[in-house]
């Protein structure tokens, strides 16, 4: 690990970390719903956002240490001021923990996914800054016209820290007032959130895609930027299709709903480049980042089809808030997310394909599969006889709960696929062996 | 591993036009935010305003952590039921829901809540029910893939 490099490289150990502490708190709160009361001292009321926020942490902490590692060397110029990414990663840590420990001791004030007490905000919006200033002073001295990659991590990084500011609006009373404007400004700001750190995870995807084939021509194409105009106008303007049972402004629903749709574009033409892939992906089998980037390409069709159908209203009449949103949330934040970052640490790592990440990339994805359909199934009964019939909430879930059970079962085996991955992963990257070829 | 310095046969996107197409973005952005913070989320229903109980309610909903488990039009957690109209539903009511926010039920643990934060508790889930219905159970779709509530504009 050489000095200018620890920072990014402690950045994603700090997140392989809080995946896999994540992963065990998701483990907890899924048993929570087959056997209530087990796990009495974690109760789902903490274990949940145990879950929730540690896995959102492994996904920006995991495409900043990659920005950190990657930036550098994409400007040819060294990161400025890297005294400041210390201090980011000290406050991300320092911030985390308190977090971790107000949810322990039950003390909450947040909203969902943010349920820690609103003053913790602050720290992790003032190490969100120092990265808005090292990024933007490191770039300025890149030469040349901006990749599509830089332009997404621009994208995303003035993204978060805006959308990041504006799901705490609420705190101020004008912001509130009633509950159509409370839950339509919370998913205005979670659903453009989520489209910032996708914007850091991809264009992430895309360095690594740059790196292992060499050529710099696909990044700086009309294509790219094109899509990248495509996901920027989603992240805008889509994130209304959160709410359409919602009265706000029809206008609203029905935007998101047109915006939405334009990512068909974007599904087809995945699908024309499946066969290049898979033919890349035979000659690059042995390589473990690609072996991820694989992966992310099968989840990314898989949840961008699930995706495209729920945003069409008249099957979301029948799919919101039931665990087929979940699934979407999971088949994204694991499936995609998860696959893309694992490509970039281990290509960081210079980590090579072993037993154990072999075994641990089949565990991974076997019980990512089977999790993701036992909760569509599980959605699927409880979407349909919530609309088509007067029944309860309980006997609904009882008639779900073979699925629910199916997936507390899978989220074990995704635990350990996950936890093979993360040692092999940490164990790479603390390692002196693998860090002098430049990546 | 190679690098990044392969040739490239694809033609760069023009920089100007990237700008313009942002710029325009941005604009239809803010103005749009403008309008969610505003005019296109206001509710024709006073009861559904927040009013000081209501909005300490909405504090204890957060204190408490009551989305980990409960749903308001299927945005929030899974493990109980949704709670947009629990006090208009047949069979439940404030007294329903009071008692159930000071006792817990055989899934729900009673959570310390006192009966003056039951009572603004209430409070809040009368003005959330005073905002519209939900599930919709009235299925009338429309050729475009939408259902017909969902163009109605009843605030």
């Amino acid at each position: 690990m050489t000095r200018a490099d620890r920072p990014a490289r402690l950045f994603l150990v700090a997140a392989l970390l809080a995946l896999w502490c994540g992963a065990l708190f998701g483990v907890i709160g899924s048993w929570q719903h087959v056997v209530p009361g087990i796990v009495d001292a974690i109760p789902f009321v903490k274990s949940r956002p145990l879950h929730v926020s540690l896995v959102v942490a492994w996904i920006f902490m995991g495409a900043v240490g990659g920005i950190y590692h990657y930036l550098p060397r994409i400007t040819a110029t060294p990161l400025h001021a890297p005294r400041l990414a210390w201090w980011h990663l000290a406050l991300f840590i320092g911030t985390g923990l308190l977090i971790i420990a107000s949810y322990l001791m039950g003390r909450f004030g947040g909203r969902e996914y943010w349920e820690f007490p609103p003053v913790l905000a602050i720290p992790v919006a003032v190490g969100w800054l120092l990265l808005v200033y090292g990024f933007f002073r490191t770039t300025a001295r890149h030469q040349g016209p901006w990749p599509a990659y830089l332009w997404m991590w621009a994208t995303g990084i003035v993204f978060f820290l805006l959308t990041y500011a504006e799901a705490h609006l609420y705190l101020l009373p004008a912001f509130s007032g009633n509950m159509v404007r409370d839950l339509t400004l919370q998913w205005k700001a979670y659903g453009a959130l989520t489209g910032s750190w996708n914007m850091l995870v991809y264009g992430t995807g895309m360095v690594v895609m740059e790196r292992i084939s060499g050529d710099a021509g696909p990044a700086r194409s009309r294509t790219a930027f094109l899509l990248f105009a495509l996901g920027f106008a989603n992240l805008l303007f889509g994130w209304a299709h959160h709410i359409y049972p919602v009265p706000a402004a029809s206008w609203l629903r029905i935007l998101a709903y047109a915006i939405s749709m334009t990512e068909w574009i974007l599904l087809v033409r995945l699908i024309r480049q499946w066969r290049t892939t898979l033919g890349a992906g035979r000659r690059e089998r042995h390589s473990l980042p690609h072996r991820f980037l694989f992966a992310s390409e099968v989840w990314v069709i898989l949840n961008l089809t699930l995706a495209l159908l729920i945003s069409i209203p008249a099957i979301n009449l029948f799919t919101h808030g039931t665990h087929i949103t979940v699934a979407h949330a999971m088949g994204s934040t694991i499936g995609i997310n998860t696959t893309i970052l694992f490509a970039s640490v281990f290509l960081i790592s210079g980590a090579h394909m072993g037993r154990i990440a072999r075994i641990g990339f089949r565990v991974f994805n076997g019980s990512l599969l089977l999790f993701w359909l036992c909760l569509l199934a599980a959605g699927a009964v409880k979407g349909w006889l919530t609309v088509t019939t007067d029944m309860a909430f309980q006997p609904i879930m009882q008639q779900a709960w073979p699925f629910i059970a199916g997936f507390a079962v899978a989220g074990i085996g995704l635990f350990v696929g996950l936890t093979l991955l993360v040692r092999h992963a940490i164990r790479a990257l603390l390692s002196t062996q693998h860090a002098t070829a430049p990546r | 591993m190679a690098t990044a310095t392969g040739p490239s046969r694809v033609k760069a996107f023009g920089a100007r036009h990237r700008r313009i197409i942002h710029l325009v973005l941005v604009v239809l952005a803010i103005a749009q935010s403008a309008a969610t913070y505003t005019t296109a989320t206001t509710v024709r229903e006073p009861k559904a305003a927040y009013d000081a109980a209501a909005m300490r309610g909405a504090r204890w909903y957060r204190e408490f952590n009551c989305t980990a488990c409960h749903q308001f039009y299927g945005l929030g957690g899974y493990m109980g039921p949704d709670l947009t109209n629990v006090i208009s539903a047949p069979g439940k009511g404030a007294d329903y829901a009071r008692g159930i926010i000071l006792h817990g039920t055989q899934r729900m643990p009673a959570l310390g809540i006192t009966p003056a934060q039951a009572e603004d508790l209430v409070a809040f889930l009368r003005a959330v029910d005073a905002t519209g219905t939900h599930p919709i159970r009235h299925v009338d779709l429309t050729p475009w893939g939408t259902y017909r509530s969902m163009h109605d504009d009843a605030r």
